[in-house]
């Protein structure tokens, strides 16, 4: 599976990362329902924090941005610098869907490389209860479609 | 008992002589016409008119289907639970349904297929946490077990996802027997300190107690270890296995959190029951983070080895540890139960935990 031509980050490559991950409809559906607004910033070398959001609604998912976290409003913001963003994907688009030390939660756990940051108990809690399906998008940048639960 | 058997009707009715009472006198709400959202008919979607209406205090004690035309004389079922805010959570209609929406199987959903021989000493750690997963996830059956058919059928949307719960706690239970009997390896050590913990738990003298200590503070230490799980899995299957344990985990503390909160709205006279019933459940909670069972299989999954978890497990244990306590603070605060200043936990377990350490026990 080829990488995705656009450039991380940017709008673009967001979308297709998700056209990748929704491209089987079944697949998705078999993710189970989710409602989630997830925010991704990335923290660029010059100190900017790009904000883009992946929208969890039903089966559906969407990509957003960069847009202004007050005006997407996420429930919980998934933060980084740069590096780790692209050390995460390039390792998913070597080896396919991430391992536990480059999934999401892994690693987030700890608080470094990356902070999963909520206003709420809700937001991480929402963060933990669809840990499986945003695993499922991001492990699309190295597959053609997210390995969901139901096909083993 | 009469059951008021009437053997006059088969003869009336083979006249063709029918009651129709039910079509003619029937006092309900008609004409309801439930529109399906985009991912089907949700139990949202049928929430609507007077069959959304859920009563503070149940008026009957029967089984009857919310917004029925109920007999007088049916029988009284003998709830306990008869209050909405003792059950009730905002969030409760959309947990029943992503719970079902989420539902998986541990025969079929974990590529059990691609399980590898793994170091002695990891698969020894892996074999004695899936003991202690398997062990603590059946009181989270029982515990709504035992009170599920003593909540009024009025609050039929938290009984059903209390049903979820119980149906989701049989396959945690499952999964991790199947991980200790799948690789070489078998059941470790079940320990007196978590059997404690259980037993507070389906001994509590209400729903009220059992919640917060099974949903919001139990539940919350075994999230955490799912994550944690998750993050240190050794090969794809134990990640797929925490994975979506934690995701039903999750679940379940949404639900007490904000079970919790709603309680507080209504009645917030009632914090320091809950105070008194985390003040307990604390002491266990400190207890679980020296018990070698469950603190040296997660360092020793963190490290590798044995060997390596002398020196990194500890690091290991203060992760788990800061997430443990911070969530759960966390927990409380967004159901509107100020911990900080009461915490039933020894310094060393809260240290470095942002703003635990006022008030905590010495």
């Amino acid at each position: 599976m080829p990488a995705i031509s656009a450039p991380f980050p940017s709008g673009p490559w967001f979308e297709e990362l998700v056209a990748r991950a929704t491209a089987d409809t079944g697949a998705i559906e078999r993710l189970g329902i989710a409602e989630f607004r997830f925010g991704m910033e990335i923290v660029l070398p010059d100190g900017t924090r790009p904000l883009f959001g992946l929208v969890l609604d039903g089966y559906d998912i969407t990509a957003v941005g960069p847009m202004d976290e007050g005006t997407f409003a996420p429930e919980l913001v998934f933060s980084g610098q740069l590096d780790a963003w692209t050390e995460m994907i390039r390792w998913i688009e070597a080896h396919g869907p991430a391992d536990s030390a480059h999934s999401l939660n892994g690693l987030s756990i700890a608080g470094i490389p990356f902070e999963a940051r909520s206003s709420d108990a809700m937001g991480s809690d929402k963060f933990y209860r669809f840990m499986g399906t945003l695993q499922a998008v991001f492990d699309a940048a190295g597959s053609e479609s997210p390995v969901p639960v139901g096909t083993v | 008992m009469s059951l008021g058997l009437d053997l006059s009707y088969l003869e009336r009715s083979a006249r063709g002589e029918f009651d129709l009472g039910w079509l003619r006198d029937t006092d309900t709400e008609w004409g309801v016409r439930a529109v399906p959202s985009k991912t089907g008919l949700t139990m949202r979607d049928i929430f609507i008119g007077s069959y959304g209406e859920v009563p503070e205090h149940a008026p009957l004690r029967t089984m009857a289907p919310r917004g029925s035309d109920v007999a007088p004389d049916v029988p009284d079922m003998g709830y306990t639970i008869n209050d909405k805010s003792e059950v009730w959570s905002d969030n409760v209609l959309d947990l029943y349904e992503e719970a079902v929406s989420r539902q998986w199987s541990a025969t079929r959903d974990i590529p059990w297929g691609d399980l590898a021989p793994l170091d002695p000493d990891v698969e020894h750690a892996m074999c004695q946490l899936a003991t202690v997963l398997s062990e603590v996830e059946m009181v989270a059956a029982d515990f709504p077990a035992k009170w599920l058919w003593r909540i009024n059928h009025d609050f039929v949307e938290a009984k059903m996802f209390l049903c979820t719960q119980v149906m989701d706690e049989a396959r945690h239970t499952e999964v991790f027997r199947k991980r200790a009997l799948a690789n070489g390896g078998g059941l470790g050590k079940a320990t007196a300190v978590v059997e404690r913990f259980l037993q507070l738990i389906l001994d509590a003298d209400s729903y009220d107690e059992g919640s917060a200590l099974m949903h919001l503070l139990g539940e919350g230490i075994v999230l955490s270890l799912f994550r944690a799980g998750a993050a240190l899995a050794p090969s794809p299957v134990e990640q797929q296995i925490f994975r979506l344990c934690m995701q039903d985990e999750a679940r379940h503390v949404a639900y007490g959190t904000m079970h919790l909160r709603y309680r507080l709205e209504r009645d917030p006279s009632m914090a320091e029951d809950f105070h008194a019933y985390l003040d307990k459940g604390e002491e266990i909670m400190a207890m679980i983070f020296t018990t070698p069972e469950i603190v040296e299989p997660t360092a020793i999954l963190a490290a590798g080895s044995v060997e390596a978890a002398r020196d990194l497990g500890a690091a290991a244990g203060d992760v788990l540890r800061l997430q443990i306590v911070g969530d759960y603070l966390k927990r409380c605060d967004h159901a509107g139960l100020d911990r900080r200043g009461r915490l039933h936990l020894p310094d060393a377990i809260v240290q470095g935990v942002p703003g635990a350490m006022a008030g905590a026990a010495a």
